[in-house]
């Protein structure tokens, strides 16, 4: 099996397991010592996480935690860190690719105690995977090591099409030639190769039937765009992938999501990261990522701008805002990185009108309407929100 | 002119027996259930005042029947290994109201003379039928059997049966039985819990009680020590008047003041008589015999204020003390802690008193909304009014600061008060809950607050033990992951889950501060096992 294996990920391994090492020394040491250990984390709260105005990113704030295994609130995280670093450390060293499903259930044991006089306990190391996700996220932030970089996979989620070359795993694969299916992002996007493009900029859907109109009928090929979907919340690949693209190979970047403040925040996460991920920002935001739409402006519009919508069409189309999406709204109004001009007239509108509309909408209007009209127009006359 | 009608009012005596009998309910026979209790407690406590008072350790056996021809009739049969009666004043004992062998300055449960003579008053008007006596006064060698009825009209003992008969055994005591008209169903609960009190409060006695419904509760001695006996006193002077004084003159044969004051008082030598007649200006040389009602009123003004006296003599009193009151406590209760203060003699109007206090925590005590109180006075338990005693008062929640001392409502406690005294100040003559005096009030203040400062300790202590306990299992349940994870990680420098084990033991040992032994006991028979 050895010889599969990419020489690319047994350096990672390597690299890898002697961070592992020399963090736990750390801890080995206190205990040697005769110190009830501890480790310092940094706190993963909205509160810290602060927004680079300069770099327009989202980062971790100074904010630390002291996470003692003798402080009884602490005590069983301590141990669920230690257990996750654990399994994560034993898969390094057998050449695994656990993914964070794995992990999860490779760490799930029942300890049982029995209490002085008999009663009987039981108690598992972790119940929801949730629980071990976020232990994992402490092990990156403590470690340094992002988990691609412990070779750990999650689900492939973000899809590509275009043309475009790319060296993955020693084969070579041409994203023009993928037939009506797409090239699934792999969870390890760094160790991908661009070696050929002819494309003037990269369109991110955040609907994965919108993607699959746009890929039949042709429009990245038309308009010489790579398309790529994130089907919802972006993954960590998808976002990786979308920054190397538009870091090393200078292509611009749009972003076309649902009219309501979910696919704003998607936009958000693209471009400046977020805030459960706010150590990874710098790897995984794209800054100069584009709010192609549908913004409030294309359906009502706004000054001078005409919409693109029609009075009947947008009786038909439009949904009424629901309180869970007026309630976010109000929170995006505050997070510092919406506090543009733009931004604030399109949640305004928003509020105002308390409506929000799909991406589908444009496609019922006709396919040709967004793939032929809409989306060229916008890009040629700058019509974007930053 | 019409001759001015003339109304003329017809005066008559009335007996004491006629009339406590019209007025029975004061005494507590005012209906048939509370009747049946009284009667209950008023035999119970003549049994015990004829033991614990003399130094025997008693055994009392309690019956409550059905009888057969009525079937709210019950008779009621107390019987107790006391000091038994005299046979020529039994007659008088249950025969007429208002004679006591009690009337004296020393702590008992009986005072008024009336309690007996009540219960059998009340069974013989709607009965019809006589108390029965058995007794056997110490070391007398017969056992007397009487049959007794009250002549109510003229408060005299109608004899019904006398009988003697021979006591090979050598059995003294008492055994007593009345047949009353009463309501067990509506008494039930009540006198369970009264004679459950009295056993709380005597834990030296062997109790026996067989109910109608044939229930038997025994109820086992715990303890062989017994409460001290009181012994009889002289008056305080801070306790007397104007007919006090008449009556002690009448008994003396002292011939001067200053003899008298020394005789016939407690407390007084010739030193703080000679130093009282001179501050009350009187010639110490005065024959007693000689002053009239104006020289008694100054005289017992003068006794009353001066501030010298010796305070009032506990001997009289008879404290349960508080090894009783925790064992007692403890044996019905079972709480998990258990304490209780005796406080030192105080008087109030010259007569002497003391409080005692014990509280009973957790264990098989349910929480509730208020402190279970057990209400004690000279040694009986008092269960009616509870909310008008001067006891209540003291503990109400919203009176004393339960908070500061831990205790959050709902809250698994029981507060015992005992008052013990020469006189007891009663609010009635049925004696079920006591006034306000202050000193006695302040009394009980302090005792419950040492009490309960002792508790605050406890549950203190408690809360510290059961937080290290907690710590010491979380800690212990998660070790072996940690061990297990860092001798993984770290196997090339030869780090080995044994030994990280034991090193986390320590410091947590050190962490918690908590000496060798005691940490040892602590994680005894904790075991860990993970299941894969
Ligand atoms: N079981 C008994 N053993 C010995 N003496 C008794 C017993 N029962 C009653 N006596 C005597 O009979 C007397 C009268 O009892 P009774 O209950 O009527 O009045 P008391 O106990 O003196 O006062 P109280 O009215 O407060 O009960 C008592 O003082 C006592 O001398
Ligand atoms: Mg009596």
């Amino acid at each position: 099996m050895a010889e599969y294996i990419d020489q690319v990920d047994r350096e990672a391994r390597k690299r890898a397991l002697k961070v592992f090492q020399e963090t736990f020394k750390m801890l080995y040491d206190q205990i040697a010592r005769g110190e009830p250990p501890y480790m310092m984390l940094p706190k993963r709260t909205l509160a810290n996480t602060i927004y680079d105005e300069k770099r327009k990113l989202l980062l971790l704030g100074p904010e630390k935690l002291k996470r003692s295994f003798l402080d009884l609130n602490e005590s069983k995280k301590f141990m669920q860190t230690l257990l996750m670093a654990k399994i994560i450390y034993e898969a390094l060293e057998r050449d695994e690719y656990p993914t964070i499903r794995d992990l999860y259930y490779r760490g799930k044991h029942t300890i049982i105690y029995r209490e002085p006089g008999g009663r009987r306990h039981e108690e598992n190391t972790w119940d929801e995977q949730r629980e071990s996700d976020a232990v994992i996220r402490d092990i990156e932030v403590l470690t340094g090591l992002l988990r691609e970089e412990m070779l750990i996979l999650s689900k492939e989620k973000g899809k590509v099409v275009g043309n475009m070359r790319i060296r993955s795993g020693g084969d070579v694969i041409d994203l023009s030639k993928m037939g009506h299916g797409a090239y699934a992002i792999e969870p390890t996007p760094d160790l991908i190769e661009f070696v050929d493009v002819d494309a003037e900029y990269v369109l991110v859907v955040e609907k994965d039937a919108v993607f699959q109109q746009l890929h039949r009928i042709g429009f990245w090929r038309r308009h010489k765009a790579i398309l790529i979907t994130s089907a919802g919340q972006p993954d960590r690949a998808t976002r990786r992938f979308v920054r190397r693209l538009s870091e090393e190979l200078k292509l611009p970047v749009y972003i076309l999501t649902d009219a309501d403040p979910y696919g704003w925040y998607i936009y958000s996460v693209f471009k400046i990261g977020s805030i459960t991920l706010s150590y990874e920002s710098e790897r995984l935001a794209t800054p100069s990522a584009r709010f192609i739409g549908v913004s409030m402006t294309d359906i009502f519009g706004y000054g001078k701008k005409k919409p693109y919508l029609s009075e009947k069409e947008r009786r038909n189309y439009i949904i009424k805002a629901k309180d869970a999406d007026i309630k976010r709204a109000y929170e995006l109004m505050n997070y510092k990185w919406f506090q543009t001009k733009k931004w604030q007239i399109e949640i305004k509108i928003f509020l105002d009108k308390k409506s929000k509309l799909e991406i589908e909408a444009l496609t019922s209007k006709g396919l040709k309407f967004l793939a032929d009209k809409y989306l060229p127009e916008k890009i040629e006359t700058g019509d974007w929100i930053e | 002119m019409p001759r001015r009608q003339q109304q003329l009012e017809s005066f008559r005596s009335m007996t004491p027996s006629q009339f406590f009998y019209e007025y029975r309910e004061v005494a507590g026979f005012g209906s048939p259930s509370r009747a049946l209790y009284q009667t209950v407690r008023e035999l119970v406590e003549n049994a015990l005042d004829a033991t614990d008072v003399h130094g025997i350790l008693p055994d009392i056996y309690i019956a409550i029947e059905r009888e057969p021809e009525n079937p709210n009739y019950y008779r009621v049969t107390v019987e107790d290994n006391g000091i038994g009666i005299q046979p020529q004043h039994v007659p008088y004992a249950f025969g007429q109201v208002l004679y006591s062998s009690k009337y004296r300055l020393r702590q008992a449960r009986g005072r008024f003379g009336l309690g007996a003579k009540m219960a059998i008053l009340y069974g013989q008007i709607r009965t019809g039928k006589p108390v029965e006596v058995y007794t056997s006064p110490q070391g007398s060698n017969k056992i007397y059997f009487f049959r007794i009825k009250i002549d109510i009209q003229r408060n005299r003992p109608i004899v019904l049966t006398r009988a003697e008969f021979p006591n090979p055994s050598g059995w003294h005591g008492t055994r007593v039985s009345v047949v009353v008209e009463g309501d067990w169903p509506r008494a039930r609960s009540r006198i369970h819990t009264y004679i459950q009190r009295t056993a709380i409060a005597a834990p030296y006695a062997n109790i026996v009680f067989r109910d109608p419904d044939n229930r038997i509760v025994i109820y086992r001695r715990r303890i062989t020590k017994l409460p001290p006996i009181p012994r009889e006193v002289k008056p305080h002077p801070h306790g007397v008047d104007i007919e006090l004084l008449k009556q002690l003159i009448a008994k003396t044969n002292a011939k001067t003041l200053l003899e008298f004051m020394v005789e016939a008082f407690q407390g007084v030598g010739k030193k703080t008589a000679e130093a009282f007649l001179e501050y009350a200006k009187l010639d110490k040389n005065l024959d007693p015999r000689t002053l009239d009602d104006k020289k008694l009123e100054y005289l017992a003004r003068k006794l009353r204020e001066y501030p010298k006296f010796r305070a009032p003599s506990a001997d009289a009193l008879s404290p349960f003390g508080p090894e009783i009151i925790e064992a007692g406590l403890r044996a019905i209760l079972e709480p998990e802690f258990v304490t209780a203060v005796t406080r030192r003699p105080k008087a109030y109007e010259g007569h002497p008193f003391i409080v005692e206090v014990g509280i009973a925590y957790g264990g098989k005590i349910p929480p509730m909304n208020e402190p279970m109180l057990l209400r004690y006075a000279n040694k009986i338990p008092l269960l009616y009014d509870e909310k008008a005693d001067v006891a209540w008062k003291v503990v109400d929640p919203r009176n004393f600061d339960w908070k500061a001392y831990l205790v959050n409502f709902p809250a698994p406690i029981a507060v015992l008060t005992h008052i013990a005294s020469t006189k007891v100040p009663y609010k009635g003559v049925g004696k079920e809950s006591v006034a306000d005096v202050p000193e006695i009030e302040n009394e009980l203040r302090n005792a419950l607050r040492e009490a309960a400062r002792r508790l605050r300790d406890y549950l203190l202590k408690k809360k510290r033990e059961e937080e290290a306990k907690k710590r010491i299992i979380t800690f212990m349940k998660y070790t072996p992951e940690v061990a297990s994870s860092l001798a993984t990680i770290l196997k090339d420098m030869g780090v080995r889950e044994e030994d990280v084990r034991k090193m986390l033991l320590n410091i947590m040992k050190k962490k918690l501060g908590i000496e060798d032994d005691k940490f040892h006991k602590l994680i005894q028979g904790l075991e860990v096992s993970i299941e894969e």
